[in-house]
């Protein structure tokens, strides 16, 4: 069973963690997660990227869950959003999609244009 | 939407737009009544009477953005319980909140399956980092009583700074729930 004693553990790791990268999020991850995303897989999306996280382990990338905002035909939609660099939006994910754009994007810095549908604001 | 765990996910994020700080979700599974409750409950904004009656007709959204007023969330959560002879509840009050109920006869052969619960509430609970989330799963027969609680105010201050995506944590709120959902025979009816 976990228990909370189990978190007591992860903090002091994650706390060695912070002490040498510092505890800044360099990336955002906003899945978008209105009805329409979610009867298109938006949770499954939303699942890989966490999955991702985890087994990469990406201590400075944040995930997020926001409504939707009228790109219905695209979804799921994706936001990345990274400091000094102008928001890039990916459309009609999938879990595998997800994971290319993990390794490519978020690890590697390499926009995966295939996927993208929109850019800026 | 296929399953409950959709329909709940829907649900979540509608109280998350209407900035709920604190959102609870209960499920409970009452074999001796034949009986499946999902309730929602959220401090966000609320919803007069009006909005409410409106929230529940598909030709209306509170999403000003939108061109085409359409807004299915609540009608169609709405319309799966009714048809299988369920009931689909909400009550609101402007400034304090919206509670939603849904009652469904458990072994209606037409009912929808809870279906993926975990991956609904993992997101969910990672996805808001400024929501608090109180998740209760109550498992009922003749003899037995399963209960599993999962507060993230506790692991929020066990947690101190460290954010829930933080992977380690992933992993652990991951598990948490997988061993709450089986020990209440919640992984799918």
């Amino acid at each position: 069973m976990k228990t909370l004693a189990d978190l007591k553990k992860i903090r002091e790791k994650a706390q060695e963690d912070m002490k040498l990268r510092g505890g800044n999020v360099r990336i955002k991850i906003v899945v978008g997660m209105g009805t329409s995303g979610i009867a298109m897989g938006a949770r499954e999306v939303m699942k890989t990227f966490l999955e991702e996280i985890a087994a990469r382990n990406l201590t400075d990338v944040m995930v997020t869950q926001t409504g939707e905002k009228g790109l219905s035909s695209m979804e799921p939609v994706v936001d990345i959003i990274e400091e000094d660099k102008p928001k890039v939006t990916y459309g009609n994910m999938n879990p595998d999609k997800v994971k290319k754009v993990v390794v490519e994007h978020i690890v590697n810095g390499r926009v995966v244009s295939d996927y993208v549908v929109a850019t800026g604001n | 939407m296929q399953d409950i765990s959709l329909h709940l996910l829907d649900i979540i994020e509608n109280s998350a737009r209407a900035e709920a700080k604190n959102i609870k979700v209960r499920i409970i599974q009452n074999n001796l009544k034949n009986h499946l409750r999902i309730i929602v409950e959220d401090d966000g904004t609320g919803m007069d009477s009006p909005t409410m009656e409106k929230a529940q007709n598909p030709f209306y959204t509170s999403k000003v953005e939108r061109e085409k007023k359409v807004g299915l969330g609540i009608p169609l959560f709405k319309q799966n319980a009714e048809l299988v002879g369920g009931s689909f509840k909400m009550a609101s009050e402007p400034g304090f909140g919206t509670v939603l109920t849904v009652d469904l006869v458990l072994d209606h052969i037409d009912r929808m399956p809870l279906g993926n619960l975990k991956d609904t509430l993992l997101g969910v609970i990672i996805g808001h980092p400024d929501i608090d989330f109180f998740i209760q799963l109550i498992y009922r027969d003749r003899s037995v009583e399963h209960c599993f609680h999962f507060d993230t105010k506790a692991i929020r201050e066990e947690l101190g700074d460290i954010p829930l995506t933080y992977p380690d944590v992933i992993e652990y709120i991951d598990q948490s729930l997988y061993e709450g959902i089986q020990n209440t025979n919640m992984e799918d009816v």
